[in-house]
């Protein structure tokens, strides 16, 4: 059965390869039932951990799982299923106004975009079959403490380091070192938890599409949005609770989808090896 | 005719003859009002607004009860906006109150994190908070007052291809089913003895990340065989529909309103510039 499984997938790739990748109604239905699927996800997250003040934003973002997965899946329909999902978003149950969710919306493309670019630039096709589960499993905790600590040790150091001196600079210091350490364990991991450039690949998605977001995110709804509905001084509040809470669900529950989901996503050929086809 | 997004929000506009105007008539109404809100610089001018967004909607039939649904957005924002402007942002002004939360002797001088309450600040809050009413009831006026069918057919009348109406006619519809599959992912896990009411945070949050796997397979299993069915009847993408069973007429109706909705924009423009 094993072996079967295997000869169906070499036999669709033959296929793949001879005839011209072009849009179908398989890509069109799966992006409109991704998009209602991340517009429920994100109105059940947003509504049950919300980031006080800043609706639409939620400390555990579960929509935000899906995104970084679809934009691997599905490349380009991936990251239009974040934007229009966040679009609806904004207008329920965040009550933005159309031009102001418009413009926020972008968070969430960028948020499935960033992935897609790394695996679709870099060439790299998403083999997520763990070799050591137990490294696998262990890599969302090691990228995302890491990360979070040397986040929260620059945002320090920007904030208060730089004007005040210590002893901001010796937390900063502790904070970069420790999370740098940790992080680099979290690549170790991925480079031993199975294909080795399909796991650094989703690091780097991950770090990017939670840091990228974030600043757009939290930018959008505190500085350049027509109007911002929050002042300027929350950019920091809002971008640390946003990325922080971002970094945890893409490393835990995004991991599971890819290394669950990515060989069905191939199987049934909804999976998009360019960006639309 | 549902409202989009009628399954989770509930809001549906009762007049028929404000649901009898031309989509693009709906959708600009909102669009103007919402520009409106970049040009409310004040206090005085985002109340303004909001009495104009609140008849505008009393108008479509919307019951203001409907902003029931968005208490939970109001309250944390209003009140995170106070906050912020006593205790991230320190505007000059008359002090009415002054306290110190945190002071650490720095390197490089004195840290302080202060509660910090003047005239300038309370103003600045009024406006943001006045501002966010107005953003709730101009989405609620969107919101309550474009069906799906507007939409659909909306996209299929400017000419746009199958591919873009069946996706956002399956959007839609796919919020319906997937609200329903969610209800029963949860219901199955309650009967396996889930509590959600009592469970912590973060089991929450690991509960809601099991259920995706099986929504996602659904969604798979879904999508594959609604496709088969489409290429099944022969419709590619990219067909252009060649007959269409209803034709949205722009009547001097829906000139008259969007004008004056133009109006009420420019006058909001003026206001800013002028004062």
């Amino acid at each position: 059965m094993k072996d079967l499984y295997k000869l169906d997938l070499r036999v669709l790739t033959v296929r793949e390869m001879s005839a011209p990748r072009r849009v179908t109604w398989m890509h069109i239905v799966t992006f409109a039932f991704a998009t209602a699927i991340s517009y429920v996800l994100g109105v059940v997250s947003s509504l049950i951990f919300p980031v006080l003040g800043a609706p639409g934003v939620s400390a555990l973002y579960v929509a935000a799982a899906i995104y970084v997965p679809l934009g691997v899946w599905m490349g380009a329909w991936g990251a239009l299923a974040g934007y229009v999902s966040c679009f609806f978003l904004g207008l329920y149950p965040s009550g933005y106004s159309v031009i102001q969710s418009l413009i926020w919306s972008w968070a969430d493309f960028i948020e499935a975009i960033v992935p897609a670019a790394i695996f679709r630039l870099a060439k790299v096709d998403p083999d997520f079959t763990a070799k050591r589960p137990w490294a696998a499993k262990l890599l969302p905790l090691f990228i995302s403490m890491g990360t979070a600590l040397l986040f929260i040790g620059i945002v320090v150091q920007v904030l208060w380091g730089a004007k005040y001196g210590e002893p901001f600079v010796t937390f900063y210091v502790y904070s970069v070192y420790i999370g740098t350490a940790l992080a680099l364990i979290g690549i170790v991991l991925g480079l031993i938890a199975g294909h080795a450039k399909t796991w650094i690949a989703h690091i780097l998605g991950i770090i990017g599409a939670s840091v990228l977001s974030g600043l757009w995110g939290a930018g959008s709804l505190t500085y350049f949005n027509l109007p911002p509905p929050l002042p300027a001084e929350l950019f920091w509040p809002v971008f640390v609770g946003w990325v922080l809470g971002d970094l945890v669900v893409l490393s835990v529950i995004a991991t599971a989808l890819l290394v669950a989901l990515t060989p069905v996503f191939k199987r049934t050929g909804l999976y998009v090896k360019g960006w639309w086809a | 005719m549902p409202t989009i997004l009628r399954e989770l929000t509930g809001i549906e506009a009762a007049s028929t003859r404000y649901m009898g105007l031309h989509v693009a008539t709906k959708i600009l109404i909102p669009l103007f009002l919402s520009i409106s809100i970049l040009f409310t610089k004040d206090p005085l001018a985002a109340i303004s607004l909001i009495v104009i967004s609140a008849l505008t909607c009393k108008l479509a039939g919307i019951p203001l009860s409907a902003m029931k649904k968005y208490v939970v957005v109001i309250g944390s924002m209003t009140s995170f906006i106070a906050l912020s402007f006593v205790l991230f942002a320190h505007l000059p002004g008359r002090v009415f109150y002054e306290a110190t939360l945190l002071r650490i002797e720095a390197e490089k001088g004195v840290f302080e994190w202060k509660i910090l309450v003047t005239d300038t600040a309370l103003s600045y809050a009024a406006t943001f908070i006045a501002r966010i009413f107005a953003m709730v009831l101009t989405a609620i006026l969107l919101l309550g007052t474009v069906t799906d069918r507007d939409f659909v057919w909306g996209l299929r009348s400017v000419g746009l291809p199958f591919g873009a109406c069946v996706a956002a006619s399956l959007f839609f519809r796919g919020i319906q089913l997937f609200v329903s599959d969610f209800m029963t992912i949860r219901e199955a896990m309650s009967a396996r003895g889930v509590d959600f009411e009592r469970t912590s945070l973060a089991r929450r949050f690991l509960l809601y990340a099991n259920a995706l796997i099986p929504l996602l397979s659904l969604m798979i299993t879904r999508s594959y065989e609604m496709s088969l069915a489409l290429e099944a009847r022969g419709i590619a993408p990219s067909t252009r529909a060649k007959a269409v069973y209803h034709r949205f007429a722009f009547r001097r109706r829906d000139l008259g309103i969007t004008l004056t909705y133009l109006a009420v924009m420019m006058a909001f423009i003026l206001w800013w510039l002028l004062w």
